[in-house]
């Protein structure tokens, strides 16, 4: 079925698709039409979910918690201020290993106060434990949503989907809605091993001594790993069943490309565009689509990016004091790649608080990237008003 | 040894013992006394949710627990909420039959808890909340909460600067949301405070209970004294044990003969720095909240 | 049972996530405890001061509950004579009842009474002991005698009674009027004696109708309790004559329905029961009787209630006077010369020693004098070498073990105690000692050995140890009593007994001081669930978890009535 949808109401409609059974949320701008799709969803009778109508995020989250915690599935969105308050409780979940799922619509902190998109709200999540998926479009919005359960579940771990303000969230597309047979196919009811049973009672996150913390932590990474083929799983065996798929990462235009450009979120699709310019006029140039941050796809990232000539990478973020996140981590899974291996990598800051990023402003980049010196590294700032 | 039937035997307590011993409150404890006759009353069919509070930690460290019924820990101002999506999620996969109490100390209600508490009595969510109150932050070491009593030394309210503050009162804020059901109550009467869990147990919507806890430590009174403190609590009248129905109607548990308050601040160390001037403040001060309540009671009947 | 520790040594051991895995009872909070609960079973005033040895919370409290024939079989544990006690004894347990500080002591007597009084018709059924093949002989059957032969057949000794009297009962049948102690009261608690297979020979006098040797021959043993019988002479000038007439003579005649055989105007002299019952019984018999008394009312030794009756059935008590002179005018008495006393110094028994003042002479009309100022034992019965032993009365210590081969005596013989219910335990302790005896065996192993008698330490629980949170300050009942005007016209009995509903009311106040009757405070009040109930042990209810009682003392502060102590942990 193909509906005519925003970002926001794909990503309702993703979790109307997963059989969400709680929703626990609170209304925030960009998100709000989220949430506002789900209670009419709700309200319709086309989901059977209790939707918890709760007085802010962080009882959002605690909400999606304790419902995942009884043993049913859960859905919340958030952005930007609200996605900061429910920061003690991204942990809770996580280290709880409760398979939440929650959208995120990208939005500049405050202050003063920005309603556009930027991504310094999900990546000041980065360490909470959560997987983080960067949707490009409608489409990749619903079936990611889908998709999070699969992983999420399988795993234990919590999955963050994001999706940039008014670029996505309220933007429509057209959008290929999977059957309701199908997906209940790909993604059985949620079963898990463990909950708060009466007839089997349990006490869960009780104090932990010193003595066994940690293994738990490990635990956490193992899955983290786990995760890695999960993604991939999830997303081959979606594309098998309803003919899409889209990679943890994408190359696009990368053979035998000597510069690549690394994006995440819908700079991606304008991305694509100029790369497609810039190799029609001569330039050795491709793009990596970057959408997954946690856990992190290094293998795929060294592979993809080792013996090019020069990387750049553009962040619609900064990590003040150091710079772009997505830069951080591509340049320290390059690391351990040898010398002659290991292209230099440039740290562009494009877009923060939602100001467009144009194709003009991204073949700026390509063609400095082609020319800046090597060991001028640091960032660049990208249609500053110097 | 002979059964006798005596004038204030206590008749209503379980035989079911769901509460393990070897948890790790302090010699005395009065919120441990409180689980006790509660889970005894509530049974096994029931979900506890703890947000940080003393028994977070009495519940005792991992792989262990106090409680033979599913425990869940939770961020500290959580407890109501975490409740309320606990019900939502049987609900919606079909458990039934299950009591869902949320366990808080007064720091996580009437504190930082407090906005989820209010939110939670708001959207009526189906669930037995439980306020153990014994006066201050216990579990990170006796400070002051917003329900310390006017009066009362802790470590941040030291020496001369003692609580100058009157202790928010719980029971009209909840009634002001006009939930089904608000009762205090004390570990003293068992039967009173096992009647109200049953009450509870058997309404829908938002429930909340306020148990007054003695805490040997906290309060700087005697271990064995727990008891005798809770009670003084409601003969001084400085607790009175009452529930509200609907948040309009209030009816009186029980009115034994007046205590002077001053017997109940003698039991404990955290008064001791009081004047004579200061101890009749309280008085004056219980008195007034007294003729309040009295004033409630009336009305309520008023309207029946 | 408790949880065995569990450790991880791997992270792959692990749950998924911090779940529990097992319980707390694996933490053994007892090592944290420097004191500890013990349950124990403590002295109640009541119990201790029952000269009877009564287990008065025992049968108080199965009262209130309603177990009446239970209480009755608790009394008769103890004594053949609830009903009598509960109408004549002075009872000093309600002076030490513990519930005095909280709306008046129990009223124990009436509780005691009610319970006799329930049975009186058909008592439940008592069997004696297994026959020892041993046979007792005890001479006189008052309270201490027909307790002690009663205690005997129950312990499986033969007892026979001597009485001298035509009738049975000592003191109880002669020395107490009916309004006090009605016959047929007397006459069943006597025949439930019978009927376990105590054999009484009345009209056998001993030393005139059988020798005391030959007892001591053809029994096993002798008790002797032949009480008081001798009245003590007046002392005045002119008390020799017909018409000066000891009071237990008097009550003696009346008791056994015969003529009383004084004249109409009689002063009674003395201050203790003989001559509160004589006034009182002449009163009914339509004397214009009077007493006079050398102290004042302060040193009286008669029941403070019978005096309060006396006076208030109209008697006059003429105090701080004693007589000096019988005056007749031919022969026949005119008055009294009587003399005004003052209180000197205390003397050997505590009192103010009474002193004559010079020249208050003064004479108080009246046609005979009834002397009442003390009885004593008439201990001719003894052979003489015996006799020559003994002073006044026949020396024994409190079981009634005396210096000669076979023979015990207990009762006011012994001891002058002058109370029925003193005799009655005096008795009981003696038919323990013979038991003993006959069986070889030490008298603390005697299952009749009450608490109270068994640890005579003197300590009663007191009544900062209850804890008066869990009763109510309710009021002491009282019986209703004929009123005045009708009381004296006959000798019906003054007091009447509880009724159903006073009873309970009145049983149920008690605190039942040390004794645990299960009230659960311990069990529900423990935070630390370390006490538990025990099912199917007559002398264990509770059970401390010495693993994990962290001594906070909670159930001993909330014990109503002093059954929990905190101890040092050794």
């Amino acid at each position: 079925m193909q509906k005519v949808l925003t970002g926001n109401q794909s990503a309702a409609w993703g979790a109307m698709c997963a059989k969400a059974q709680v929703v626990s949320a609170y209304p925030i701008t960009p998100q709000t039409t989220i949430i506002e799709e789900l209670a009419d969803i709700v309200a319709k009778g086309l989901l059977d979910a209790k939707f918890i109508k709760v007085e802010s995020e962080h009882s959002a989250m605690a909400g999606c918690i304790g419902a995942q915690a009884a043993g049913a599935r859960t859905f919340t969105a958030t952005s930007s201020q609200g996605l900061a308050l429910m920061h003690e409780l991204l942990h809770w979940a996580a280290l709880a290993r409760l398979p939440v799922v929650m959208a995120n619509v990208n939005r500049a902190m405050a202050p003063g106060w920005s309603i556009w998109t930027d991504q310094n709200d999900s990546l000041a999540q980065r360490d909470t434990g959560w997987l983080q998926f960067y949707c490009e479009s409608n489409q990749e919005v619903l079936d990611t949503t889908i998709q999070a359960y699969k992983i999420a579940e399988a795993v234990n771990l919590p999955v963050m989907l994001i999706l940039d303000a008014f670029f996505l969230s309220h933007t429509y597309e057209a959008v290929d809605i999977p059957g309701q047979e199908a997906t209940s196919k790909y993604l059985p009811p949620y079963k898990p091993s463990i909950y708060l049973n009466v007839d089997d009672p349990h006490a869960f996150g009780g104090i932990v001594p010193q003595d066994i913390y940690m293994e738990f932590r490990y635990k956490m990474q193992l899955a983290m790993d786990e995760a890695l083929i999960a993604a991939d799983k999830a997303d081959d065996d979606f594309k098998a069943m309803f003919g899409r798929g889209y990679g943890v990462v994408e190359e696009y235009r990368l053979d035998g490309a000597d510069y690549v450009l690394v994006t995440s979120g819908t700079v991606t699709s304008t991305t694509r565009t100029v790369i497609d310019d810039l190799q029609e006029k001569g330039h050795s140039v491709g793009l990596l689509k970057m959408k997954m941050l946690r856990p992190f796809p290094a293998e795929k990232v060294r592979k993809i990016l080792s013996g090019r000539k020069r990387v750049a990478v553009l962040d619609r973020n900064i990590s003040v004091g150091m710079g772009g996140v997505w830069s951080q981590e591509i340049r320290s899974v390059m690391y351990h790649l040898p010398e002659d291996q290991r292209p230099p990598i440039y740290d562009y800051i494009v877009g923060l608080g939602g100001r467009d990023v144009t194709p003009e402003f991204i073949e700026e980049i390509a063609l400095d990237l082609e020319k800046r010196p090597v060991k001028d590294c640091d960032q660049v700032w990208i249609g500053l008003k110097e | 040894m002979r059964a006798l039937p005596h004038l204030k035997q206590f008749t209503e307590v379980a035989e079911q013992e769901i509460m393990h011993s070897g948890h790790v409150a302090c010699p005395g404890c009065g919120a441990a006394i409180a689980m006790r006759l509660a889970l005894k009353t509530l049974g096994r069919r029931t979900i506890i949710v703890f947000p940080a509070c003393c028994w977070a930690v009495i519940d005792g460290p991992f792989p262990y627990s106090a409680c033979s019924v599913p425990v869940f820990q939770v961020a500290f101002e959580t407890a109501s909420i975490s409740a309320g999506a606990i019900r939502a999620g049987l609900d919606i996969t079909g458990k039934k039959d299950i009591n869902v109490v949320a366990w808080a100390g007064d720091g996580g209600t009437f504190d930082i808890g407090f906005g989820q508490l209010s939110a939670c009595a708001e959207r009526n969510d189906n669930i037995i909340y439980v306020c153990y109150d014994n006066e201050a932050y216990m579990n990170t070491g006796i400070q002051r909460s917003s329900a310390t009593p006017w009066g009362s030394w802790t470590t941040t309210t030291p020496g001369t600067d003692f609580k100058k503050e009157r202790k928010k009162n719980l029971l009209e804020i909840m009634a002001a949301h006009r939930i089904p059901y608000a009762a205090t109550t004390t570990v003293a009467y068992p039967d009173d405070l096992i009647r109200k869990f049953r009450k509870a147990m058997s309404i829908d919507g938002f429930k909340l209970i306020h148990i007054f806890s003695p805490c040997p430590p906290g309060h700087k009174a005697l271990e064995k004294d727990s008891i005798l403190e809770s009670r003084y609590a409601v003969e001084s009248r400085v607790f009175p044990l009452y529930e509200v129905e609907h948040g309009t109607h209030y009816k009186l548990s029980m009115d034994p003969p007046q205590r002077p308050v001053r017997d109940y601040l003698a039991l404990q160390g955290r008064f001791k720095h009081l004047t004579d001037e200061q101890r009749d403040f309280i008085q004056k001060s219980t008195d007034e909240e007294w003729a309040r309540l009295m004033h409630f009671m009336k009305v309520s009947e008023a309207v029946e | 049972m408790s949880q065995k520790p569990i450790i991880y040594k791997s992270w792959r051991e692990l749950p998924l996530m911090t779940a529990s895995m097992g319980d707390t009872t694996v933490n053994k909070t007892g090592s944290w405890r420097n004191v500890e609960p013990h349950h124990v079973e403590q002295v109640a005033p009541c119990s201790l001061r029952c000269p009877a040895g009564n287990d008065v919370v025992g049968f108080v409290t199965l009262a209130a509950a309603g177990k009446l024939e239970e209480a009755w079989h608790l009394l008769a544990e103890t004594t053949p004579f609830p009903g009598t006690c509960g109408r004549v004894c002075p009872h000093p347990c309600e002076t030490e009842c513990n519930r005095d500080h909280l709306g008046g002591a129990i009223n124990i007597h009436s509780v005691e009474r009610y319970i006799a009084d329930y049975f009186m018709d058909k008592p439940p059924e008592q069997k004696p002991g297994t026959f020892s093949g041993k046979h007792v002989a005890v001479i006189g059957s008052g309270p201490a005698g027909l307790s002690c032969a009663y205690h005997l057949k129950r312990f499986g000794h033969a007892a026979t009674v001597f009485e001298a009297h035509s009738k049975a009962g000592g003191m109880l049948r002669v020395g107490i009027p009916d309004y006090r102690l009605p016959p047929e009261v007397l006459d069943a608690e006597i025949r439930r004696i019978i009927d376990l297979g105590v054999e009484i020979i009345t009209g056998s006098r001993v030393g005139k109708d059988v020798s005391f040797d030959q007892l001591v021959h053809k029994f096993d043993a002798v008790f002797a309790a032949v009480g008081f019988t001798n009245s003590r002479p007046l002392g005045a000038e002119g008390d020799d004559g017909d018409d000066v007439v000891p009071g237990i003579e008097v009550l003696r005649k009346i008791n056994l329905g015969m003529d009383d055989g004084v004249g109409n105007k009689p002063l009674v002299v003395g201050g203790g029961n003989t001559a509160m019952d004589v006034a009182r019984s002449l009163l009914r018999k339509g004397k214009d009787v009077s007493v006079i008394y050398r102290r004042t009312r302060y040193e009286m030794p008669a029941i403070a209630e019978e005096i309060d009756e006396l006076l208030a059935e109209g008697i006059e008590i003429t105090f701080l006077a004693t007589p000096v002179e019988v005056l007749r005018e031919n022969g026949k008495m005119t008055g009294v010369k009587c003399i005004r006393m003052k209180l000197g110094e205390p003397d050997a028994s505590g009192r103010r020693r009474p002193v004559p003042i010079e020249g208050s002479e003064y004479v108080i009309e009246a046609d005979c004098v009834i002397t009442a100022i003390g009885e004593t034992t008439d201990l001719e019965f003894l052979p003489d070498d015996i006799r020559a032993k003994t002073s006044w009365n026949i020396p024994a210590d409190e079981l009634g073990r005396t210096a000669f081969d076979k023979l015990y005596a207990g009762g006011d013989v012994a001891d002058g105690a002058g109370t029925v219910t003193a005799a009655i335990g005096y008795g009981r302790r003696a038919a323990i000692a013979i038991d003993a005896a006959f069986r070889g065996k030490p008298v603390a192993d005697n299952a009749a050995m009450s608490p109270s008698l068994r640890e005579r330490t003197g300590y009663a629980i007191p009544f900062e140890e209850i804890n008066t949170a869990y009763f109510e300050d309710l009021p002491r009942s009282e019986p209703g009593s004929l009123k005045v005007s009708e009381r004296i016209k006959t000798l019906d009995e003054v007091h009447q007994g509880f009724s159903e509903a006073d009873l309970e009311k009145e049983a149920k106040r008690c605190f039942s001081c040390g004794t645990c009757p299960a009230c659960d405070n311990c069990y529900i009040f423990c935070p630390d669930a370390a006490i538990s109930k025990v099912k199917d042990d007559k002398n264990k209810l509770y059970l401390v978890d010495i693993e994990y009682c962290k001594g906070c003392g909670i159930c001993a502060a909330e014990c109503p009535r002093g059954c929990i102590v905190m101890k040092a942990v050794r």
